[in-house]
This record gives structure tokens, C-alpha cells and sequence, in this order.
């Protein structure tokens, strides 16, 4: 009877309800022990040539390996599918020799036709990561020399060519081509499979809840932590609103979370068994000035404004858990200098440029927007806003979507007078940050300046191009000095990276040049 | 069936289609007046502009509004929702794939509010104006005003967090597989299957989202049947049955509840309605796999062909509800036919 079905359903749920869960144990699969981490972002496509953010990536680097790797901080570049590479002296050609006993989850080997078929995969998918070598680099000019040997001829010489190289995953050339619809080069296949040679492979996936990854039994590249103690696998749990994921962890739920803010720190470290690992950043923060349109246009007003910020505000507001810009560079970046004379609180200063700008008095408005919902910049704007008061400015704070906030800031007449941007560079060469401040910038959300000046365009252009390291090196110095000059933002500071987790998890290693909350899981275990 | 019947019948249904060409209408105009570039998402943060236009055209993005309109509303006439920009899925697909957990929760609430409310509102429709009474008017009252996005925290703080009875949020423990589908409904599933540890470990992960979702509609059901039921036990038919000796429990579940159900049938259908937006929230909180949660995602990501596709089935739930209680109504109510 239906009846007795719904009392029955209710009165288990109440005893349920009333019966304390059983005591804590790790999540195990067979005899291994199995991780869990929770962020709050999603993965909504796993294809490594498709998309990339924080989580994505994650997830890309555990199931897929490049040729070569990010490790340790400040970040090295390490062989991995690759054992060895040689640069021609001209800087256009690089061959590299692959790893005898790679060999993708099928078995089968990762040769140099596999790296070929990749390479050529994302540039003609022209998405994801194809704009780091698409300029510089041609299907057709990418060969296999021998199964283990691979050229790759460029277009021009391009320095921090093998600053992107780990990123290009190497996918397995038969996966793809047996999963090809109507010629997609495997996108819908790849979109929620995966066919790599990574330590991980998938054993779930639903990219807007739950990722379960499986170690690969007989990685080609062994175990850090030994065969003995690897993990059975690993699970990425998505857990949107940040108090549930704190309590999971407190539960032992989780194992280790991210996207914890500063003001978690203190409550977190209390906890018994939970330690946090803070590391300094990568990720800049800046309030970029619209150079082109209305009163920041003015290079006077730009630099009154600069000079008026308290930029201690932005270590509090961090609760300590922040470094401040030296340059417009980030500190652990290749050939990044210490400014002199970079701007600091420093109000006679703010007042003699105001005094030289169009508005000597004040008397003006600004609008300062940042990413709805995002707490830190909001409360950097009530800074400024308190900051600029001795000025006589006024600051309207605005709240966006982030993508509203890229829309307008893509052309100078919607583009706000000022905007909070974090901009994460993707790999440690320095045009990495120095090209953010190119022509071809312009329109793209780290471009919201809209920086306009031809002599640093050009010394930007030939440092990608120079070869010899030294001289490389004394441009971008220069380059960082000009950018200072010219103050198209305010150089604001790099946010710590916070990660919280159970004492028993074992292997965390950071490293800056990975994304916010991304964490390379390769050599991490359990003990206990 | 009676030609007055078939005449609403074909009336209601016709409005309820107008409605819903409607609701395309808006949902489309919305989502493009955004200022935002959907193929500047789609290519990503760093992309270049020729990676832009690429998206752009791939996603049929270049053409002229009416045009991109009339596609889409021909896309819908073939059950096709478009495709989702962040993930290039089809949103047909996604939407079938999180519906069943949005169904699951809301049934449950659904008869949580049912087997609560009603005999709650009969208890204080009898003890009018007893302290049962004020009792269950607090929690209406609280029901229908509290937040759900903060009746699920303070939840899981106290069953979750602090006494550490229930599970914080999901579906299911991570190293649970669900049982394989058959309707798709996971407790139902694990029922049909046999699999009665999933089922309990199931419930431990639902009872939280299904009460705080249940809680609103939980309290308007208690008090539109209070109200009815104070109504009818006044009416003259009652006093005639209470003379004739009829046992105050027969009189009370049988005569009176019958005749106090039809408004609160109409309260049931409407909250049907509410409940399935007000996942939107709940999922959020409990991360819910189901359409309210993937409607928030993809939002916040600007991607708005989900968004779309979530709304239109919110709509389209809404006016199923609404439809079926009008016919109920007209059913039970043959006045009401010629309307």
C-alpha cells in the first residue's frame, strides 16, 4: 500500500535523523587510499586544447602529460614526456627527444607523431591554448623526425616559446580519430573523456558536480612517494558556497579545500588536525586606469591618484596575506626588477600632479567597477574611495558580471575610469606579463587600459624576439620602468595562495605559475 | 466527454501555448540585451580576436537578432535547446540529464508539505485559537519569510557541522555510484534495484535540501487548509451532520477536509510552480545536481542558452501546474465550464 511505503520512508528519514553517522574513515578504493578535494569551480570541458582555468586544468594536468612540466617554486620547467631538447642558435628551430617508455593509458607508446597530431589538434581547434604559438607556429611546420624525435620550425625567433610548452597536452592520436564526428578533431568526444598519458585516468565524470579520477596502475613515469603509499585515485568534489566547504572539511568529507579567503585562516587553523598552506602568489591585482577616455586620460590625474592610494589597505584587507607590486611584474616572474620610485602613499606628492592635471581642485566623480560578488576588490574600493577624499575625487563602486565588466572594458569609450583586474600569468617567461601592455592587447580584459605608447610597444615586440638573455633581461627592465612612468593603473599587489587541509595529506607542493586554486596532484598521498 | 469540457479544455491549453511563446520571447530579448559577448566567452580569457570571430560565427553568433531568434524558436519546435557556450553540450541533453534530481527533490518536498501541512492545518482549524494553534502560525509565518539560501546554512550548520548527523551537501558520498537509472528519480531507482544502502545514504543527503525547499510551501499549505477548514466546519451541513451523530474524526477527515481540499489543491499546484524556481537557491546551497543549480552556474559563467532552456522548463512546469488544477477545478466545479 502506498501509504504504509510513505510512513515507512518517514520514519526512516526520522531515524536517520536521530542515529549519529559511524566515525570517520578514509575513502579507499581496494587497498589505496583515495583523496578528495573540493573547490567551488566547475570543469566544463576536459579537452586540454579546448579550455583552461584553475579547476580545468587541474583536472588536464592529472590525466594528460606535455612535453614538458611546471614544478617547485619559483617555478622550473622540467622534462617529462620530452627527456631533452636543443635550441638552433638562430632560436627557430627546437627538436625535442621523447621518453623511451611513455605510454598513454591504452598502452599504447607516446611517439613523436602523437606530439605532432597534438600540436597540430590545437592549433587548428584554434581555441584554448592555440593563441600562446599560434602566431609563431604552423601545422605543417611541425615534424616527427623519428618515433622519438620531433621538430619544431617557427615562424620568427619567439623567446618564451618553451615557457608554453607545458602546457600543450599530448593526446593520443587513435582515441581521437576513432571518436571523430563529422571531422570535430574529437571535440565532443574529448569534451568529457579522456585520452591521455598522465598519471590519472577517468573513471567519472560530471564536470558539474564530481570528477573521479583513477591512478594509472604502472604510470610510465613512476610514483615520488613510491608505489607502497599512491593514492587509489582522486576525487575533485565541487562545493559552490564556501561555509558547506569548510564544514566538509571539518567532517572529513574533503581532505583539502581551496577558495578560502583570509578571514577563513584564523577559524581554520584551530581546528584540530587542519593546517593551511600559504604561499605568495602569482596573480597580480592592479586598478587599471582608462588612459584613453575621460579625466584619467591625464597622466597628471593618474599619478595623483597613485600617489593618494594607501596600499597598506591592501595588506589589511589580506589580513597580511598579500605582498605589494615592486613593478608591474610579479616578484618570482623572469627579469623582474624592483621599480625605484613606484608609487606610494605619499599625499604632497598626489597633490602637486593634481594640481599640474585639468582638474587642480578635485571636484570630479570616478567609477570604480569590480567582479560582483568578489569581497576583496569591493573592499579595496572603499580604500580608494577613502583614499581620494583628501583629493576632493568621489568614487562611484560598481559591482559587474565579470563578463559585463570585459565587455565594456574591451573598447576606450565604455571602458570604466578605473577597473579591479587580476590577471594570473600563464607561464614565467616575463613577455607573459610585458605583452598585457602590447597594441594587441587592446580589447582583451588585462588590455582595459588601453596603454598607448608606440616606444614601449616596440621594445616589447623585440624582446620576444632576442635571443641573447642578457640583453633580453635590460629590456624588460626598461620596460618596467617606462610602464611605471606612464602609470596606466595603479600597481596594486599579489594575494597569497590558500589552501586548507586534513594534517594526513602528505606531498603538497606549490608552485606559483599554477592557476588560483590548482593544484598539481601527482605527488600527493595520504598517511594514516 | 462534454462539448463544455472540451471547450475549456482547448481554451486553457491554447492560452497556456501563448504563454509560453511569450516567455521565448523574453527569455531571448533578456539574455541579449546583456552586456555581455557570448563569443568572447566562448574562446576564453586570452583569446585573440580572430579565435573571437571564429566563436562567433561557429555559434551562429554573427547573424542579425531576428534571425538568431527565429532559429532558436525553430530549434525549440524540434525539442533542441541550442548549445551551451561553455561547454558546446547540447542544453537538451543537460537539461535531461539534471531534471530527474530538481524532480526527485521537489516530490519530496512536495509530500513533505502535503503530509505536514494539511494535518497541521486541520489540528489548528479544530483547536482554533489554542496554543497548537499559535504554534503553527509562528512557523507559517517563519516559513513563508525565512530566506531558504539561509534556512539551508543555518541547517547544516546545526545537522551537519555541528551535530554531525547528516551529510553537508551533494547527492550522494563521493564513492557511492548511483544505482543505474530507470526513471531516473535515484531514491526511486535504488528502490526498484534493490540497492537499500544507496537508498539510505540517499535520504541521509536529501532530507535537508527537501525540508528547507518544503518549508514555504509547507506553511501556505497549513494555512489556506486552516483557513478552509474553519470555513467549512462553521457551514450548516457540518452542524446537520454533527446532530446526526457523526463521530467528530469521520466528520471531521471526511466531510469537512473533502470540501477544504479544493482550494488547497489549488495552493499544492501553485507551489508546485514556486518550488521548482526556488531550486534555483536550495542547489545552490546543498549543490544539488539538478537544473536550478546548473541555471546558477552557467549564469554565472554569462553563458545564457542554459539559462534559456532552465527558464522555459521552470515556465512550462509552472503552467502544467496551473493548467491541471484549473481542470481539476472545472472537473470538480461544473460551474466553472462555462466560464
Amino acid at each position: 500500500m502506498p501509504q504504509t511505503t510513505r510512513r515507512a520512508v518517514l520514519l526512516g528519514g526520522a531515524a536517520l535523523a536521530l542515529a549519529p553517522t559511524a566515525g570517520f574513515t578514509f575513502e579507499r578504493d581496494g587497498a589505496k587510499k583515495v583523496m578528495v578535494f573540493s573547490g567551488n569551480q566547475a570543469v566544463p570541458v576536459l579537452d586540454p586544447h579546448m579550455r583552461y582555468d584553475w579547476s580545468t586544468r587541474m583536472i588536464q594536468q592529472s590525466v594528460y602529460d606535455g612535453l614538458l612540466k611546471y614544478v617547485g617554486s619559483p617555478p622550473q620547467i622540467v622534462p617529462w614526456l620530452a627527456e631533452s631538447y636543443d635550441t638552433s642558435p638562430d632560436g627557430l628551430t627546437y627538436t625535442f627527444h621523447l621518453a623511451a617508455n611513455a605510454k598513454f593509458h591504452d598502452g599504447s607508446p607516446v611517439d613523436a607523431e602523437a606530439v605532432r597530431f597534438s600540436f597540430e589538434r590545437a592549433l587548428k581547434m584554434n581555441a584554448g591554448i592555440a593563441w600562446m604559438l599560434k602566431d609563431f607556429l604552423k601545422p605543417e611546420k611541425i615534424v616527427a623526425v623519428d618515433a622519438r624525435t620531433v621538430r619544431f620550425t617557427l615562424e620568427a625567433a619567439f623567446s618564451p616559446f618553451i615557457s608554453y610548452v607545458p602546457w600543450w597536452y599530448i593526446v593520443n592520436p587513435a582515441l581521437v580519430k576513432a571518436n571523430e564526428v563529422d571531422g570535430d578533431l574529437g571535440r565532443k568526444w574529448m569534451t568529457e573523456n579522456g585520452a591521455g598519458s598522465g598519471p590519472f585516468k577517468l573513471r567519472r565524470f560530471d564536470g558539474n558536480a564530481l570528477i573521479h579520477l583513477d591512478t594509472a596502475p604502472g604510470y610510465w613515469k613512476g610514483w615520488p612517494m613510491g608505489e607502497e603509499k599512491r593514492l587509489g585515485g582522486v576525487i575533485y568534489r565541487i562545493i559552490r558556497e564556501s561555509a558547506p566547504r569548510k564544514a566538509a572539511l571539518q567532517r572529513r568529507e574533503v581532505d583539502i579545500i581551496t577558495n578560502i579567503t583570509p578571514d577563513d585562516i584564523g577559524q581554520l587553523e584551530r581546528l584540530p588536525g587542519v593546517k593551511i598552506e600559504n604561499h605568495p602568489g602569482f596573480t597580480t591585482f592592479g586598478i587599471k586606469f582608462n588612459t584613453k577616455e575621460g579625466p584619467t586620460a591625464d597622466v597628471n590625474l593618474r599619478k595623483a591618484i597613485a600617489y593618494a592610494f594607501d596600499y597598506d589597505s591592501l595588506i589589511t584587507i589580506h589580513n597580511g596575506a598579500a605582498t605589494l607590486m615592486t613593478s608591474p611584474f610579479p616578484a618570482s616572474m623572469a627579469g623582474h626588477i624592483d621599480v625605484p620610485n613606484i608609487p606610494r602613499k605619499d599625499l604632497a606628492k598626489a597633490r602637486e600632479y593634481l594640481s599640474r592635471s585639468a582638474y587642480p581642485n578635485g571636484g570630479i566623480e570616478l567609477e570604480y567597477v569590480h567582479v560582483q560578488g568578489l569581497e576583496d576588490p569591493r573592499r579595496i574600493g572603499l580604500a580608494l574611495l577613502d583614499s581620494l577624499r583628501a583629493l576632493n575625487i568621489s568614487v562611484n563602486i560598481v559591482g559587474q558580471p565579470w563578463t559585463t565588466m570585459v565587455s565594456r572594458g574591451s573598447k576606450p569609450d565604455t571602458a570604466p575610469n578605473m577597473t579591479s583586474i587580476y590577471v594570473t600569468p600563464v607561464g614565467t617567461d616575463p613577455d607573459t606579463v610585458a605583452y598585457q601592455y602590447h597594441r594587441e592587447s587592446w580589447g582583451l580584459y588585462y588590455g582595459m587600459s588601453h596603454y598607448d605608447n608606440p616606444e614601449v610597444w616596440q621594445m616589447i615586440s623585440t624582446a620576444r624576439a632576442e635571443t641573447d638573455t642578457a640583453r633580453r633581461m635590460a629590456l624588460y627592465a626598461e620596460i618596467q620602468r617606462r610602464i611605471v612612468d606612464d602609470q596606466p593603473e595603479i600597481f596594486g599587489m599579489v594575494a597569497n595562495r590558500l589552501w586548507s587541509m586534513r594534517d594526513y595529506v602528505k606531498g603538497f607542493a606549490f608552485s606559483p605559475v599554477r592557476f588560483t586554486g590548482e593544484v598539481d596532484l601527482y605527488p600527493m598521498w595520504i598517511e594514516g | 466527454m462534454d462539448r463544455g469540457l472540451t471547450l475549456y479544455l482547448a481554451r486553457r491549453i491554447g492560452l497556456a501555448g501563448l504563454m509560453l511563446f511569450g516567455l521565448i520571447c523574453l527569455t531571448f530579448v533578456i539574455s541579449n540585451v546583456a552586456p555581455s559577448d557570448p563569443a568572447a566567452l566562448a574562446a576564453g580569457p586570452d583569446a585573440g580576436r580572430s579565435q573571437i570571430e571564429q566563436a562567433r560565427r561557429e555559434y551562429g553568433l554573427d547573424k542579425p537578432l531576428p534571425e538568431q531568434f527565429l532559429r532558436y524558436v525553430g530549434d525549440l519546435a524540434q525539442g533542441e535547446f541550442g548549445r551551451s557556450i561553455a561547454t558546446g553540450r547540447s542544453v537538451g541533453t543537460d537539461l535531461l540529464r539534471y531534471l530527474p534530481a530538481t524532480l526527485e527533490l521537489c516530490i519530496l518536498a512536495m509530500l513533505i508539505g502535503v503530509l505536514v501541512g494539511v494535518p497541521l492545518g486541520v489540528l489548528s482549524a479544530v483547536l482554533k485559537d489554542g496554543p497548537i494553534d499559535h504554534v503553527t502560525r509562528i512557523f507559517a509565518v517563519s516559513g513563508i519569510a525565512m530566506p531558504p539560501f539561509w534556512f539551508g546554512l543555518l541547517l547544516q550548520l546545526a545537522f551537519a557541522t555541528g551535530l554531525g548527523w547528516l551529510p553537508t551537501s551533494g547527492r550522494l558520498s563521493v564513492m557511492t555510484l548511483p544505482p543505474d537509472p530507470i526513471t531516473g528519480l535515484m531514491l526511486v531507482d535504488a528502490v526498484l534495484r534493490g540497492q537499500w544502502d544507496v537508498f539510505r545514504e540517499g535520504l541521509s543527503y536529501i532530507i535537508l535540501p527537501a525540508i528547507v525547499l518544503s518549508f514555504p510551501c509547507l506553511a501556505s499549505i497549513l494555512r489556506v487548509n486552516r483557513g478552509e477548514m474553519v470555513e467549512t466546519l462553521r457551514a450548516d451541513y457540518i452542524t446537520a451532520a454533527r446532530a446526526h451523530g457523526v463521530t467528530p474524526w469521520r466528520m471531521i477527515c471526511v466531510h469537512a477536509l473533502r470540501n477544504a481540499m479544493l482550494p488547497t489543491l489549488a495552493i499544492i499546484g501553485l507551489r508546485w510552480g514556486w518550488m521548482m524556481s526556488s531550486t534555483v537557491l536550495v542547489e545552490t546551497v546543498f549543490d544539488w545536481p539538478g537544473i536550478g543549480l546548473y541555471a546558477v552556474s552557467s549564469a554565472i559563467a554569462g553563458d545564457f542558452k542554459p539559462v534559456m532552456g532552465v527558464t522555459l522548463i521552470v515556465g512550462l512546469n509552472f503552467m502544467i501546474a496551473s493548467l491541471i488544477v484549473d481542470l481539476l477545478y472545472g472537473v470538480l466545479d461544473p460551474r466553472l465550464r462555462e466560464g
